[in-house]
C-alpha cells in the first residue's frame, strides 16, 4: 500500500514537471530568453534540447569533481566529449546567450549520478531527460569487511590461541592496494608465527581473504583486542578504509593439574594383626596431572610394616582419580604416621602433595589374664587339697 | 644315715608321735596349716606310725599323715582292759606287722607309749617283742609314759603291770617320762598335755639328729645303746637350751640335768648309771675346759658319761640321756598301784557279798505272774 502511494506520489511529480516545463516553453516561445533546467542525471542519461544532446558519459572522480560528458548537435556540427569540472560552466556554441548551450555540474552524487543544469534559450523548445537506454553498469565500489577472531573465548595463561584476520571484498568494484594494520601487538601474548598478518592487495567483488596468526597468552587480565584497520582504493585510486569491531577478552590463569591424596583407613590396628589403607590420588586442577611418582614413609619406621608405599601413575587426568591399597602390619604397639606424598608434573613444572594418616598399633589385650592367676590359685588349692587328704583320716 | 621308726601305740603314744610330726614342721612355732605348705623335715630316715584301736583317738591327730594312722580294729578301743588289748594285737598282728614291714628296715625303733592305758600298755610289749623277731638287729627304746597318781587304780594297776612286762622284753631300754612330775606345768590339762608331749618330741627328735651327725666329739648309736643298757636300763633325758648366747656351755649341761628340765624325777648325781651327754652350738660357745670339766663331774657320779659335740651355729643346747642304777617312784608306784588294787579287790568282795545278801531275800521264791 505504500509502495502504491510512493508510485503516485512520483507519478504526480512527473505530471507537474512536465506541466512546468510546458510553462516555460510557452513563456520561451513568448520571447527568447535563456532558461535553464536543472536535471539530476545517471550514467548514460542523455538531455535533448534543440538540437542539443548532453549525455552522461563517466564521473572520473567524485572528490576532484571530474565529470565527463558528451555534447552533440543534430546534422553532427557538435559531438564532443569533455571533462566537465563542477560548478563551472561549459558553453557549447557560445553557450545559452548565443543560441548555443550552457552546462554546468552542479552537484556529484556519487559516482553514477550527477545534477547538471542546463542554460538554453527558451526558443529552442523544452530541455528533456531520456533515460540511458543501456543496461546501468555495476557501480565500481570496492567495499572491504573485515573481521578479527580468536579461535578461542577462553584463554588460559600458557595456552596458544589463533587469531585470524578475515577481509571480504562486499563491494562492487575490485579493492586496490588493500593494507592491513593490526598494531599495535599486544603485550599480554608473544607472537610465535604469522605476525603481521599478511592479506593480499587486491580483492575482487566477492572475493575473501584471511591471516592467521599465532599468539601464546603469556599474561592473565583483561585485554582490549584493538580493531584491525584495512585501508584500500577503489579502481580509481578512491581511497577507502575500514576496521573490525575492538572487543575484549579474559585471559585466565594458566591451567594446572592439582592432586590431592585420600588415605582412608583403620585408626587403629591390633598387635599383629593386619589391615589396608585405601588410597586415592584424585586430580581436582585443570589440567593432566603426568609423571606422577607416589613415595612414603613410615614414622617411626619400626613396628608398623607397610607394603605398598611406591607407585608410579602416568597420568591422571582431570577430575579422574587413581586408587591404590597399602598393606599394614602392626609388630610393636605404638603411634605411627603413614605419610606419602607424590610428585607430578602438573602443566606448570614439577609439583608435590603430600598426606598422612596416623595408625595406632594397640597394645595386646590381656583380656583373660586374669585366669593365669587360677593357675597358682588352682595348684595352691590342689597342693592344700592333696595335704589335706593326706592327713585326713 | 640312721633309719628310724617311731611308733605311738594308744592314745598318748600317738600324741606324743603327732608332736614330734609337728616338731618335724617346725615344733611349737608350727602353724596349724604348716602341713598344707611344708613338708616335715627329720633329721634322718624317720618313719612314723600311729597305732590305736580307738579310731577316734587317730582323728584327733593333727599332723600324722593319714598313712600313718593305723586303726586295729576292736570296736572302740579296748576299755583300759589290757586283756582285751593283748587278743587284740594278737589278732590283728600280721597286719600291724605288715604295717611297718612297709616302711622298710630300720635301725632303732622307738615305741612311745603311755603306761596306763588298755591299747598302749598292752600292744607295746607285744608290739616290741615282733620288732626284735622280725628285725634281728634292731635297736628298740621304749618311751614309757608314766600315769597321775590320782587317774585310778586301773591305770595304775596297767601301768605296773606294763612296766613289768616292758622290763622283760629284749628292748635296749626305757625311757621314762612321767606325767605326775609334769604337773608342775601350769595352764589347762590340754595345754600341759601339749607341752609333755612337745618335751617328748623335742628330746627325742634332738637324739635322733646327734646320733646321726657328724662330731667334733663322737657319740653313735652303740654309744647309746651302752648308756641305755647300763642300770636297770631305765632311763630319762633332759634338755636345756641356753637363753643367750652368753650363756655359758656349763650353765647349760647344768641345767639340762636339772630335775626341772628331766622327763622323770631322778637325782642324776645318786641314781645316774650311764650318761650321755650332747651338746650343740656355734664353735665359740664349745669351751673345751667347761665341757671337760663338766663331764667329769658327772662321771664321777654316773661312772661312765659318753660325750658328743655338734658344731652347729646357734645358742647351746644340751640333751643329757642317761639310765639309773635306782628307781624309788617307781616303786612309790608300784606301792600305790598295790594298794590301789588291794581297794579294788575288797570293794568288789564287799559289793559281791551285798549283792548275794539282797539275793539270799528271794532265794526262796519264785516268780508269781
Amino acid at each position: 500500500m505504500r509502495l502504491k502511494l510512493i508510485v503516485c506520489l512520483l507519478l504526480f511529480v512527473l505530471v507537474m514537471s512536465a506541466a512546468l516545463a510546458a510553462d516555460d516553453d510557452s513563456d520561451d516561445d513568448s520571447g527568447d530568453e535563456v532558461t535553464f533546467k536543472d536535471f539530476t542525471m545517471n550514467l548514460g542519461d542523455r538531455i535533448d534540447v534543440g538540437d542539443y544532446r548532453m549525455e552522461l558519459i563517466e564521473i572520473q572522480s567524485v572528490r576532484d569533481g571530474l565529470v565527463v560528458m558528451r555534447v552533440s548537435k543534430s546534422g553532427g556540427a557538435l559531438d564532443e566529449q569533455r571533462a566537465f569540472l563542477i560548478d563551472s560552466a561549459n558553453n557549447f556554441d557560445g553557450g545559452a546567450d548565443s543560441d548555443g548551450v550552457t552546462v554546468t555540474i552542479t552537484d556529484i552524487f556519487d559516482e553514477q549520478s550527477v545534477k547538471t543544469r542546463i542554460e538554453y534559450k527558451e526558443s529552442l523548445g523544452s530541455a528533456r531527460k531520456r533515460a540511458s537506454d543501456r543496461p546501468a553498469a555495476p557501480p565500481d565500489r570496492p567495499e572491504i569487511s573485515v573481521k578479527k577472531s580468536f579461535d578461542r573465548s577462553q584463554i588460559r595463561v600458557g595456552e596458544e590461541v589463533k587469531v585470524t584476520i578475515t577481509l571480504k571484498n562486499t563491494g562492487t568494484g575490485q579493492a586496490l592496494g588493500i593494507s592491513v594494520e593490526d598494531a599495535p601487538p599486544l603485550p599480554e601474548f608473544t607472537y610465535l608465527a604469522g605476525y603481521p598478518p599478511k592479506i593480499r592487495e587486491t580483492l575482487d567483488p566477492g572475493q575473501s581473504d584471511s591471516a592467521v596468526y599465532v599468539m601464546n597468552a603469556v599474561k592473565e587480565g583483561s585485554i582490549h583486542v584493538p580493531a584491525v584497520e584495512v585501508t584500500y582504493t577503489d579502481s580509481k585510486k578512491n581511497a577507502k578504509s575500514n576496521s573490525s569491531d575492538p572487543f575484549n577478552i579474559q585471559i585466565s590463569p594458566k591451567s594446572r593439574a592439582e592432586l590431592a591424596i585420600n588415605l582412608e583407613g583403620p585408626s587403629s590396628i591390633a598387635l599383629d594383626g593386619e589391615s589396608a589403607v585405601n588410597v586415592s590420588i584424585i586430580n581436582i586442577g585443570a589440567a593432566s596431572a603426568t609423571r606422577i611418582t607416589v613415595d612414603g614413609e613410615v614414622k617411626p619406621p619400626q613396628g608398623l610394616a607397610v607394603t605398598g608405599l611406591e607407585k608410579s601413575i602416568f597420568d591422571i587426568q582431570p577430575g579422574a582419580q587413581e586408587n591404590y591399597s597399602l598393606h599394614i602390619a602392626g609388630s610393636s604397639p605404638g603411634d605411627y604416621s603413614i605419610m606419602l606424598k607424590a610428585g607430578y608434573d602438573g602443566g606448570d613444572g614439577s609439583r608435590a602433595v603430600e598426606s598422612s594418616m596416623k595408625v595406632s598399633v594397640l597394645e595386646r589385650e590381656y583380656k583373660y589374664l586374669y585366669l593365669l592367676l587360677t593357675i597358682p590359685i588352682a595348684m595352691v588349692a590342689l597342693w592344700m587339697y592333696r595335704r589335706y587328704r593326706e592327713y585326713k583320716y | 644315715m640312721l633309719n628310724v621308726l617311731m611308733l605311738g601305740v594308744g592314745q598318748c603314744g600317738n600324741r606324743i608321735l603327732d608332736a614330734i610330726n609337728k616338731e618335724a614342721f617346725g615344733g611349737s612355732s608350727a602353724s596349724k596349716l604348716a602341713k598344707y605348705y611344708l613338708k616335715p623335715k627329720f633329721p634322718s630316715r624317720v618313719e612314723t606310725l600311729a597305732v590305736n584301736t580307738a579310731v577316734n583317738d587317730l582323728k584327733e591327730l593333727r599332723f600324722t599323715t593319714a598313712k600313718d594312722r593305723l586303726h586295729v580294729p576292736n570296736l572302740h578301743g579296748v576299755g583300759a582292759n589290757r586283756n582285751v588289748g593283748k587278743q587284740a594285737f594278737m589278732d590283728n598282728r600280721d597286719m600291724i606287722m605288715g604295717e611297718i614291714e612297709k616302711r622298710g628296715d630300720f635301725d632303732i625303733a622307738f615305741v612311745i607309749t603311755s603306761t596306763s592305758g588298755g591299747t598302749g600298755s598292752s600292744f607295746s610289749p607285744l608290739l616290741i617283742n615282733e620288732l626284735k623277731r622280725q628285725y634281728r638287729n634292731i635297736t628298740v627304746i621304749t618311751v614309757a609314759v608314766l600315769p597321775f597318781r590320782e587317774e585310778g587304780s586301773i591305770y595304775l594297776q596297767n601301768a605296773a603291770f606294763c612296766m613289768r612286762e616292758l622290763m622283760e622284753v629284749e628292748a635296749e631300754g626305757i625311757i621314762l617320762a612321767d606325767n605326775q612330775y609334769m604337773k608342775r606345768f601350769s595352764g589347762d590339762i590340754a595345754s600341759a598335755y601339749d607341752k609333755i608331749n612337745g618335751m617328748i618330741a623335742q628330746r627325742l627328735l634332738f637324739l635322733v639328729e646327734s646320733l646321726d651327725s657328724e662330731m667334733l666329739s663322737v657319740t653313735d648309736l652303740g654309744d647309746f645303746k651302752t648308756v641305755m643298757n647300763g642300770g636297770l636300763r631305765i632311763g630319762t633325758m633332759g634338755f636345756y637350751q641356753a637363753e643367750n648366747k652368753t650363756q655359758s656351755i656349763r650353765d647349760a649341761i647344768e641345767n639340762s640335768l636339772k630335775p626341772a628340765n628331766l622327763l622323770y624325777p631322778a637325782n642324776v648325781a645318786d641314781d645316774a648309771a650311764r650318761a650321755m651327754i650332747i651338746i650343740q652350738g656355734s664353735r665359740e660357745h664349745l669351751d673345751v675346759d667347761e665341757i671337760t670339766k663338766e663331764v667329769e663331774r658327772l662321771s664321777a657320779s654316773a661312772g661312765h658319761v659318753f660325750k658328743g659335740i655338734v658344731v652347729k651355729k646357734g645358742r647351746p643346747k644340751v640333751l643329757s640321756v642317761f639310765t639309773l642304777a635306782a628307781a624309788p617312784e617307781l616303786e612309790g608306784i608300784y606301792a600305790q598301784a598295790a594298794r590301789a588294787m588291794q581297794d579294788e579287790k575288797e570293794k568288789r568282795t564287799r559289793a559281791r557279798k551285798q549283792l548275794d545278801d539282797a539275793f539270799a531275800h528271794i532265794e526262796d521264791l519264785e516268780e508269781i505272774y
